[in-house]
């Protein structure tokens, strides 16, 4: 320890000791001299020797090294700039995706103790759900001792009066705020002790964007009301702009949950048990409780729930908690189905953008690492100097390491301005929600510095040992590099191609069903507490007057939207082959195929007495009864009119058709009958012959007339489609951004190579011409040397984009991830692209005069 | 009679023994090691200060300011309580090992 100690005083006291060493060693010398000696060995190095013995040389010399990399760098600034853009691009792309992974995965939200949150599922072995019913919730929270608090959350949306469209409302409890350590900006927020009376005033909290777009940011509406939903609530408070609540969508108004009822009329949300409604649930743990100490006392908290109503909390149910204070956890939203839930779609994503932004960095780092070998030749002279004044090898090798470790560094930090520029730009694109911060936090910046050595490493330091060995002429180094690039560069161009045919196959490409002229109206009557029958009269209506309307072809009635991604229910089923299909649940009335046009490829279609019937899409009967006629067939079971859970007995195989995940083609569909629980969450479709626009303001009015709280969300199939189309066009810009850059840097690579092997061959090439050779052996001279790197290039990139394709297989519309449109119009671009680059330098050798030529050296 | 430089490892307990009877300067020591020595143990200048240093940062010796006998200013290193029991520890190790290796050379 103290010895640790004293070699600190050293590094601190260098300068001093190394005067008293030097004293010391003077004094020795005097007097040896005057025993007569002389023979004395080198002052400088022999304190050197003794100096090693306090272990701090290495700081002196990565100090000597340090400033003279800096001024080498400093005396090559074209170099060095070029370096650090082509790095900056490479690290900058890794920066972005790593930091956006960071924000959803790893960063906490900015609420109070968010590594305690818990967030809870329904599970069980055949279904799942992410909301609860509001008195599991309860039950929960009232016996949970390895929980110190339960947040609830539901959000819906309502009307506002003097706002347009819907206003989004969360209902939570009213511990929501205090527990998330939230602070008003103005008035105060929801508190436990005076909002959770039943006998209290209707209360409101703004959130802070609402408060700026709404009220123009006027503090004075603290103390006045509202009008939501026709009922008067009062406003309590603003919440500070950086609140970033439990959800990923941008709340205007929070009300407490267990005023839910009276300003919903006739919501059952408190007391219903039935799947389909319920809450978002979070539990704060208690301190050092473990999350599977919290789910083992759940499992016996839920068992007895069970007791108490055994038909509504499933057998074996359980709550399997996960991370609750990260913005993965709210980014599920409501969602539920039965049978296995599909495997966490993030990961492979992830991990395929991981593999492409990697990629670009490789194709920058073997790019770098060609220009510092082509430096190395005109760096032979300063080697060779160094050699000759003693340098090792190894302290040569340090050098040169040295530079490329500053060079990896500028590059990290241009890099990790780069990344969070284009992750700002992508989070301003998409409508990220304000409290999402992108600016660089710890684990962002030591991920670029890492980065940075990686970088060094991959580019540097192959360079450095061969430039310090004076072997950086030898030709494997520099086609290694090529090769590498193009592999690179291949792998990104193809994924880039296969999603452009992918986007280019969804636009042209039915759905399967007709959205062109269709428009979807959606009532929300759940959100207004119609119950089943209620429901059932106000469709019935809507639909009979929807149908006198001129101009409308066609109306009937889902649960599930086409194209809203709302209200989605996806059943997992495993077939034979181990593979996992989605089958999405469409409940319908017996029109929506003929309104949609899908039409019955065999069987016939549902009629109102199909209570057990369903329909199949064509792969869906093909996957799950090869060879086999379906029709008659039992497949999987729900609810008949007692509520008794019967089997499905496939009536009819409809044209494949995906009403939701159109870029999947593991989804299938199917469509029966919508049941009791459905009629509160129905839709009304409707085809028009005519024009679309003259349905808005009809539907408005027909609406007010039946039921004038209801305010119908009103929207065409076509500007649905257009919506989720953007999300993969961003997507295909994105990969197709990164393979142009991929290219570029591989042209750049290539050109530079051409160039120096030209120059290195002017003689050979004089001789030749002198010889009679023809501009076609001069060229073939100059670039055969590059046809095998690029060769062997390809072919890793082909076998390494198949390889990697496979996580894209659901992204693709039903494209192959092998498609060969996409291999070959990237290849041949590749090809092309870099053949032109090529020839660019190559040209020089043509006019290579034959005298000049063989005159110089 | 040729001068010989140390076996390895050895200089640092010549080091500590020399300073055992009180302390001296650098040339001091390798001038005690010489006569002692009966002028075979040459120590140089380049193996010297490196075993000082290593002795010094170990709490060995300790340097302190003190006036040579041309009157120049310069360190003096003394033992520490630490290095006289690294002395003995490192005495008691050659001892055994100096009876091994003749044992060997006697009887093999």
């Amino acid at each position: 320890m103290s010895e640790i100690f004293r070699r600190i005083q050293y590094l601190l006291n260098r300068r001093r000791m190394d005067e008293e060493l030097a004293g010391d060693m003077e004094f020795h010398r005097e007097m040896a001299q005057r025993g007569g000696r002389s023979n004395f060995g080198d002052t400088l190095r022999l304190r050197e020797d003794a100096r090693e013995a306090w272990g701090w040389m290495w700081i002196d010399r990565l100090g000597q090294d340090l400033r003279y990399a800096l001024r080498v760098l400093r005396n090559a600034p074209g170099f060095t700039l070029a370096a650090v853009l082509m790095l900056a691009l490479g690290i900058g792309v890794n920066v972005a995706a790593f930091g956006f992974f960071n924000l959803i995965v790893l960063k906490p939200l900015p609420v109070r103790d968010p590594d305690t949150l818990l967030r809870f599922k329904r599970s069980a072995p055949e279904r799942y759900a992410y909301s609860l019913p509001y008195q599991e919730m309860a039950f929960v929270r009232s016996h949970a001792k390895t929980l110190s608090a339960v947040l609830a959350l539901n959000t819906t949306r309502l009307t506002m009066e003097g706002k347009e469209g819907p206003a989004l409302v969360h209902f939570v409890t009213t511990n929501f705020f205090s527990e998330l350590g939230a602070a008003p900006k103005f008035g105060r927020l929801l508190d436990a002790s005076r909002d959770e009376a039943p006998d209290a005033p209707l209360v409101v909290v703004l959130s802070h964007g609402f408060w700026r777009s709404q009220f123009g940011s006027d503090p004075s509406i603290v103390g006045r009301t509202i009008r939501l939903n026709g009922r008067v609530l009062a406003v309590l408070g603003i919440t500070a702009e950086e609140f970033s609540g439990l959800s990923m969508d941008k709340p205007d108004l929070w009300v407490p949950l267990v005023q839910q009822p009276q300003i919903v009329t006739g919501s059952h949300l408190l007391t219903e048990l039935n799947e389909g409604v319920g809450v978002r649930t979070w539990g704060r743990m208690q301190p050092g409780v473990t999350p599977q100490g919290v789910e083992q006392e759940l499992r016996y908290i839920v068992a007895e729930f069970r007791q108490q109503h055994p038909a509504e909390i499933w057998e074996k149910e359980s709550l399997v908690s996960q991370p609750g204070g990260y913005a993965k956890s709210l980014m599920i939203g409501d969602r539920s189905g039965t049978g296995t839930e599909q495997p966490d779609k993030l990961y492979p994503l992830a991990m395929l953008i991981g593999s492409l932004v990697f990629l670009i960095l490789a194709a920058a780092c073997s790019n770098l690492g060609g220009l510092l070998l082509a430096r190395g030749v005109s760096r032979e002279r300063e080697i060779s100097i160094r050699t000759a004044i003693g340098a090792g090898t190894g302290r040569l090798i340090r050098q040169l390491f040295t530079e490329s470790v500053v060079l990896g560094l500028l590059g990290s930090a241009a890099g990790l301005a780069l990344g969070y520029l284009v992750l700002k730009l992508m989070m301003a694109w998409t409508g990220a929600p304000e409290w999402l911060d992108a600016s660089p936090d710890w684990p962002v910046a030591a991920f670029a510095t890492g980065t940075g050595f990686v970088s060094a490493i991959l580019f540097g330091l192959a360079p450095a040992i061969q430039v310090a060995r004076q072997r950086h002429r030898s030709t494997f180094s520099k086609q290694l590099l090529i090769g590498a690039q193009v592999a690179a560069s291949c792998v990104l161009l193809i994924v880039a191609g296969l999603l452009i045919r992918a986007l280019d196959h969804a636009l042209s490409a039915s759905p399967g069903f007709e959205y062109e002229g269709a428009v979807a109206v959606m009532p929300g009557l759940g959100s207004h507490g119609y119950t089943p029958e209620q429901s059932r009269a106000y469709v019935d209506a809507l639909k009979d007057r929807l149908r006198e309307l001129p101009g409308v072809a066609s109306v009937s009635a889902t649960a599930t939207p086409p194209l809203a991604g709302s209200n989605v229910m996806v059943v997992g089923v495993t077939i034979d082959d181990g593979r996992h299909l989605d089958v999405h649940w469409n409940r319908v009335d017996p029109g929506f195929l003929e309104t949609m046009k899908i039409p019955i490829r065999a069987g016939r279609t549902l009629t109102s007495s199909d209570m057990a019937g369903i329909l199949i899409s064509e792969s869906l009967a093909r996957k799950s009864w090869p060879n086999e006629n379906p029709l008659g067939k039992h497949f999987l079971s729900g609810e008949d009119a007692t509520g008794a859970q019967v089997p499905y007995t496939v009536i009819g195989i409809t044209r494949d058709a995906r009403m939701d995940a159109l870029e999947d083609p593991d989804s299938v569909d199917a469509y029966m009958l919508a049941g009791k629980d459905d009629l509160p969450k129905m839709a009304v479709v409707v085809r028009m012959s005519g024009s679309l626009e003259s349905i808005v303001p009809a539907v408005s009015s027909i609406a007010r007339s039946i039921d004038p709280r209801v305010h119908p969300r009103v929207q065409t199939l076509k500007g649905a489609f257009r919506q989720k189309m953007e999300g993969i066009e961003r997507g295909t810009a994105a990969a197709a951004v990164l393979g142009a850059s991929a290219l570029l840097l591989a042209c750049l690579g290539i050109v530079g190579l051409v160039a120096y092997a030209v120059s290195r061959k002017m003689k050979e090439i004089g001789i030749r011409m002198a010889l009679g050779a023809r501009p076609g052996h001069i060229l073939s001279l100059v670039l055969a040397q590059f046809s095998r790197p690029v060769a062997a290039g390809l072919v890793v990139g082909i076998g390494g984009a198949a390889a990697l394709s496979d996580l894209l297989r659901r992204q693709l519309f039903g494209i192959s991830p092998l498609d060969p449109i996409a291999y070959v119009a990237a290849t041949a671009l590749f090809v092309g692209t870099v053949l032109v680059a090529a020839l660019i330098p190559a040209r020089r050798a043509l006019r290579v005069n034959p005298t000049n030529a063989l005159r110089c050296d | 009679m040729p001068k010989k430089e140390m076996p390895a490892g050895s200089l640092v307990l010549l080091i500590l023994r020399v300073l055992q009877s009180g302390p001296l300067h650098g040339y001091a020591i390798a001038q005690k090691i010489y006569v002692l020595s009966a002028e075979v143990l040459h120590v140089e200048e380049g193996s010297l200060y490196p075993a000082l240093q290593k002795i010094l940062l170990k709490g060995w010796a300790t340097s302190e300011w003190g006036l040579s006998e041309t009157n120049r200013k310069v360190r003096f290193y003394s033992l520490t309580p630490a290095g006289r029991a690294q002395l003995e520890a490192e005495l008691a190790d050659y001892s055994r090992v100096a009876e091994a290796i003749q044992s060997v050379l006697k009887t093999a």
